[in-house]
């Protein structure tokens, strides 16, 4: 709206600002770097911390990661680093996510069946429906807010559910899952299979991690440049109080929208990896209403409103659902007791467990380092 | 001068009851209009009539020239309509900052824009504009101060910030004033003052301070059950009998 | 092919269905009409009802879980079925009560998101827990044939003028159903204690300036809406599974029946229950049908029907069939 000509000569003020803003510009770009590089040594790192070194120092492998939980941790990250954007920048609830999940697995199973077995290709079509899926529900729930959205979403995914149980079930396996996936090979000469060359397999076991592992990092760096342009900003004042950004001029809605589409594609990418890891698609885990409380209950507990909160949430729901739940006494009791910790953290613990985490941390270090922070 | 906005016939009914009756408002360009009226005339509805809060039952709101009654609030804004709300109507757990950079998204980059791939920060002129914002409420000092922690007045002042963030050429005020010590009501109405005289707003007021009203305003509208029952300069309002009778048992004159 | 024994068959079996719906549906639509509350764990009163049920009428065996663990094989009361249809609701009500003071209250201001993301986890702590105590098989709950020795609660009835029968069970919940919607609506509609909440529904704010406790009101209200899920728990045993998902399985037709009907309305959960439960039925019933040329199984697309019928309400009529306002938007 403003429609000025900057001075031909600057002022000094301006030329100050100017430099700082280069700083921080400056400042900003290395942020970025930092989060891309960590991202990539905690993806590469992951396997020899979780899985090669507990067995080397005689941990029992019943309590240690392996290998596919550890890739199936990435593909949940994904799906709730996405849903996270919607429910703790947004603070819209959607109950239905798991359509975008599903959907994108099954699209990506049938493609590589019936078209093309090329992974990437799998990915980019699972994506699309997702995203096509999520432009839909969201313009059609979105026009109800709050408990009417979350009751339109859990609608739309039962929906979705049923309708692929059967009467698509010709199409999709039915309640026995799509089972004619076809995994290519990646570029055509990489087998997501095999073993990296020059590798050791405790560091990375098989080009699926790798696979899997890039698209994770990419996931976060983009995460991460999402939550840093303007519809960071955006969305939290959307969540604070909606009525205000609409009368700053804010297209509230279409910023809604576009926030629902964006989580939605993040559980494409995540589904459609999900099948190529899988090689097969089974409608309980892609459909299912479950689906949907799981990534709550993930991005909840993980800690909502923060980049690492979700992925923490992946790690620390799969470690409990497929390794604690063999533990000796606390083993059946597993989804017990993550439901009393999910509501332990509804209730007082606002940035979910990773949150608790950090703040202690910061009690202890300021209990340490007293007067030298 | 130019009638920068007006009001035709305007009605808003909530089933039985008529809050707007036939309301035919004119605002001229740069003046300060007060509305004022006891409780229940129908003031704050009139406001939301005009932000496209509420929409009307008949009639027509013509801005700048152009009706806006098909418009959504925020292309009203984007028109160039700006509101303070009655609460001070912020983002409280965002800093004073942050609150300045999303009205000034709002007022640089339009109702929407796909530009979720682009850093904040590489908009200079948000930047720019947010630190004139904060710089014109006074409020620069603070701008990493979580915004809940505010005292009331600077929250206030904040609030009024962020609705001139769009640069707008008409503001609504609905009760800027409410719950205010009198130094905060003071600051308050030469922050107006001052704002207006160095924008060259056009602000719609409404209030219950009947000093600050007398004071400060070009023209009064009284409203009272829905219908203007006078309006004028502020001597002709004083004297008028029908706005004396409104007012008997309510706020003195 | 009796038409009109098949007709009776497919009404009674609708309206049953849909009489389960209505049950758990008003105690949600008054939680949320008045006390402005969306209780996602009205499922879990649902199946403590069903449980309560069970272990008060018969021993059941437990083979899995603490209880088993604990050295248990048998747990139950074996006192019969009709002192669980007097002690379940009573028993939930106690429960619901606790839920307002303890669960929804401290939550009232607290967003919307928040309410369902509480309730919902209680419900995940309470069909765990279940599952944990009990394990997870699935029990039946058997009526007896008789009660008192003379009135028949259970078996065949014949229809006259058909070569069709009944189960008198279902009727039974129907007419349960039917007299306990009569007693709220009379206790909302005719006593000092509705008029408040009816008020309350209205303009909360309002009846707190007037001086009237609110807090009282709430606490039997949630009371009441739990002991209707509790009973719905009780008489829809014997027709279906027992197992610890069929609190969370059920929560989605009793909010669709909420929105469907309208929230805040009796009349609107009773519309809306009978007519889930009609689609449901209907489309189960009807099966494959030849028309033009088309077959189209509607078998499967009975559970596909009942969310399409929700969201075209929900579009086009937020409020409900028969609801009033909107609730908070």
């Amino acid at each position: 709206m403003s429609d000025e000509v900057e001075p031909a000569t600057e002022t000094p003020a301006a030329q100050e600002r100017d430099s700082s803003l280069y700083e921080r510009w400056t400042d900003v770009r290395g942020e970025e770097r930092t989060v891309a590089v960590l991202a990539i040594l905690g993806v590469l790192l992951a396997p020899f911390l979780l899985v090669t070194l507990p067995s080397m120092l005689g941990l029992p492998s019943s309590y240690a990661w392996y290998h596919s939980l550890l890739t199936l941790t990435l593909i949940w990250a994904i799906f709730a680093i996405g849903y996270d954007l919607l429910l703790g920048y947004t603070g819209l609830l959607s109950f239905g996510h798991a359509i975008f999940w599903g959907t994108a697995a099954y699209s990506a199973g049938i493609f590589s069946a019936e078209v093309l077995n090329s992974p990437i290709a799998m990915i980019l079509t699972g994506t699309a429906v997702a995203v096509l899926m999520a432009w839909i529900i969201g313009w059609i729930s979105l026009r109800r807010g709050g408990i009417y959205f979350a009751i339109l979403t859990l609608a739309f995914g039962q929906m979705v559910y049923y309708v692929f149980l059967s009467p698509l079930g010709n199409y999709t396996g039915g309640e026995n899952g799509f089972t004619g996936v076809d995994v290519g090979s990646l570029f055509g000469v990489i087998e997501l299979g095999s073993s990296v060359p020059f590798v050791p397999g405790g560091i990375v076991n098989s080009w699926m991690y790798l696979f899997v592992g890039t698209a994770t990092v990419l996931a976060i760096v983009v995460g991460y440049r999402i939550l840093n342009s303007p519809y960071g900003a955006v969305l939290r004042a959307v969540r604070e109080n909606e009525q205000r950004a609409e009368f700053v001029g804010l297209n509230v809605w279409r910023y809604k929208l576009m926030s629902f589409i964006i989580s939605g594609a993040f559980a494409g990418v995540a589904g459609s990896l999900y099948t190529v890891h899988q090689s097969y698609v089974p409608i309980e885990n892609t459909l299912s209403w479950t689906v949907s409380g799981d990534i709550v209950v993930i991005t909840v507990l993980g800690g909502i409103g923060s980049l690492f909160g979700p992925i923490f949430g992946a790690g620390l729901y799969m470690y409990v659902k497929n390794i604690v739940s063999g533990m000796p006494v606390v083993g059946p009791f597993w989804h017990l007791i993550l439901g009393l910790v999910f509501v332990i953290v509804v209730v007082g613990l606002p940035d979910g467990v990773w949150g608790g985490i950090a703040w202690t941390r910061e009690k202890v270090a300021d209990a340490l380092g007293g007067e030298d922070r | 001068m130019s009638t920068i906005l007006e009001t035709r016939d305007l009605v808003k009914q909530f089933g039985g009851l008529t809050a707007t009756d036939h309301v035919n408002l004119s605002l001229e360009e740069g003046e300060l209009m007060s509305l004022i009226g006891p409780n229940g005339a129908g003031k704050s509805t009139l406001i939301n009539l005009i932000t496209r809060k509420l929409q009307e039952t008949s009639g027509d709101i013509l801005f700048e020239g152009d009706s806006i009654v098909g418009l959504e609030p925020h292309e009203v804004v984007q028109r160039g309509v700006g509101k303070s709300f009655q609460t001070a109507s912020i983002f409280p757990e965002l800093t004073v900052e942050e609150n300045a950079n999303i009205a000034s998204f709002g007022a640089e980059h339009g109702a929407f824009r796909f530009n979720f791939l682009r850093h904040r920060d590489s908009y200079p002129e948000v930047a720019e504009r947010t630190r004139d914002v904060l710089d014109a409420v006074e409020l620069l000092p603070q701008k990493d101060v979580t915004a809940t922690d505010l005292p009331y007045g600077d929250k206030r002042r904040l609030e009024i910030g962020i609705a001139l963030a769009s640069e707008p050429s008409l503001l609504l005020m609905d009760e800027p004033t409410a719950g205010m010590s009198p130094e905060e009501t003071q600051e308050t109405v030469e922050l107006i003052e001052r704002v207006q005289e160095e924008m060259g707003l056009t602000i719609l007021l409404v209030e219950h301070d009947m000093e600050i009203v007398f004071s400060i305003s070009d023209r009064i509208a009284v409203l009272h059950q829905g219908e203007i029952i006078a309006r004028g300069t502020p001597d002709e309002v004083q004297g008028d009998p029908d706005v004396q009778e409104a007012y008997l048992g309510g706020v003195e004159l | 092919m009796n038409i009109l024994g098949e007709i009776i068959v497919l009404l009674v079996n609708g309206l049953q269905t849909g009489a389960i719906y209505v049950l758990l549906a008003i105690g949600l639509s008054i939680i949320l009409g008045t006390l402005r509350f969306v209780n996602f764990a009205h499922g879990a009163l649902y199946v403590v009802g069903a449980y309560a049920g069970l272990l008060i009428t018969q021993k059941i065996s437990v083979s899995n879980g603490m209880l088993a663990e604990w050295g248990m094989s048998t747990v139950g009361l074996g006192w019969g079925f009709l002192p669980a249809l007097v002690i379940v609701p009573a028993f939930v009500f106690v429960l619901g009560m606790a839920m307002e003071r303890y669960v929804a209250r401290p939550f009232y201001d607290r967003p919307d998101t928040d309410q369902i993301l509480v309730t919902f986890g209680l419900a995940i702590v309470v069909q765990e827990l279940i599952h944990a105590l009990v394990g997870g098989r699935s029990y039946k709950l058997a009526i007896p044939p008789e009660a008192f020795g003379t009135i028949p609660l259970s078996g065949p009835v014949d229809i006259p003028l058909t070569s069709v029968s009944l189960g008198l069970w279902r009727l039974w919940v129907i007419m349960i159903t039917a007299a306990l919607v009569l007693l709220v609506y009379a206790i909302v509609e005719y006593t000092d204690f509705g008029l408040i909440v009816k008020a309350g529904t209205q303009d909360p704010e309002m009846v707190r300036l007037l001086g009237i406790k609110i807090t009282r009101p709430y606490i039997v209200m949630f009371g009441i809406g739990a002991a209707l899920a509790g009973i719905a728990g009780v008489v829809g045993g014997p027709l279906s599974n027992i197992n610890p998902e069929i609190g969370m399985t059920i929560l989605v037709p009793a909010f669709l029946t909420v929105v469907i009907g309208g929230v805040g309305s009796i009349r609107g959960a009773v519309l809306g229950g009978t007519l889930i439960g009609m689609v449901q039925v209907t489309l189960i019933t009807i099966g494959e049908v030849t028309m033009l040329g088309f077959t189209v199984n509607w078998t499967p697309w009975a559970q596909v029907g009942i969310y399409l019928l929700a969201v075209v309400v929900l579009l086009t009529r937020p409020q409900g069939l028969l609801g009033k306002e909107e609730v908070a938007a």
